[in-house]
């Protein structure tokens, strides 16, 4: 038993090594103590002052659409993408810039969705709304 | 001077063995489970941002955490499953994993529970879509593997008289 316990705390050990020489290369790009924005990230009042030259793509579960959602936004998720994204096509056009969300800042479909619009679909003007549906109702109280 | 063929489990000997053969089986069986780990830490490690913020998908740990643990896990991942595959602090490796995997199963669930549809970013982009059920199945194949690893002799060799 103390075998496993030493072997254990060696590995522990050993795994902090490469882990802090990481976290002291990366250290100026990472914020560590909440979550900053990430480049392709707008915040509401951002994408608010864009007008009608946004277009909402909710990346949440259809359910959740369903309940509540941004006035105006598609559905778009990756549960039914191949059946969502031609919708999505019709409705985009190049002069608009497309702002996904999902539920919370955490959650990371709205990213997801995002960069496959860019990869997959090949659409620029991509953007996440930064805090998501959460962030949007705190701000419309 | 007798001699008798032997095996050995890393729960009977956590020390190592001279003088012995590893088990075709476990060594199959390590690589397999030990290759998962080095490659799923490995594309976490690529961005630990990133997998950060899948963390905190799972909304039990605060960000200040999640970011921390984003850069040591992909890393305890790699060296655990290289130890696991070179034999190197083997049972060490296997309760560390052991461990791991049962903490992966128990945050899957209660995130399930939680109604969070959940992206694990376990396997980066191989792991996007998949279903509760697959996440499960997945993690319960690697804990049974663990498992066997325990159970099976590590090491075949020669008793001394």
């Amino acid at each position: 038993m103390r075998g496993v316990l030493r072997q254990t705390f060696a590995l522990l050990g050993l795994a902090f090594l490469p882990a802090i020489g990481q976290a002291v290369y990366e250290r100026e790009r990472v914020a560590w103590s909440e979550q900053a924005m990430t480049e392709d990230e707008v915040t509401v009042e951002q994408a608010r002052a864009w007008g009608d030259s946004v277009l909402w793509v909710d990346a949440r579960p259809e359910e959740q659409f369903q309940q509540q959602h941004i006035p105006g936004a598609i559905l778009l998720n990756e549960d039914r993408w191949q059946e969502l994204l031609p919708e999505m096509l019709n409705t985009w056009s190049p002069e608009k810039r497309t702002v996904v969300y999902c539920s919370t800042q955490s959650c990371s479909l709205s990213h997801a969705v995002a960069r496959r619009l860019r990869d997959e679909a090949q659409l620029k003007n991509i953007y996440v709304l930064h805090g998501g549906w959460q962030k949007w109702l705190e701000t419309n109280k | 001077m007798s001699t008798s063929a032997h095996v050995q489990s890393p729960l009977m000997n956590a020390q190592g063995d001279h003088g012995s053969s590893r088990s075709l089986l476990w060594s199959v069986l390590a690589l397999a489970v030990g290759g998962v780990f080095v490659y799923a830490g490995a594309l976490k490690a690529w961005d630990p941002v990133r997998f950060a913020r899948d963390i905190q998908n799972f909304h039990i740990l605060p960000w200040s955490i999640a970011i921390r643990v984003a850069f040591y896990l992909p890393w305890l991942e790699i060296v655990t499953g290289l130890a696991l595959i070179t034999g190197f602090l083997r049972t060490g490796a296997l309760a560390i994993l052991s461990a791991l995997m049962l903490i992966f199963i128990g945050a899957t669930i209660a995130a399930h529970a939680r109604g969070i549809n959940l992206d694990c970013g376990c396997f980066g982009s191989v792991s996007k879509g998949l279903s509760f059920t697959s996440h499960m199945l997945i993690d319960l194949a690697i804990l049974g593997t663990l498992i066997a690893l325990w159970i099976l002799p590590a090491r075949v060799g020669r008793r001394q008289p």
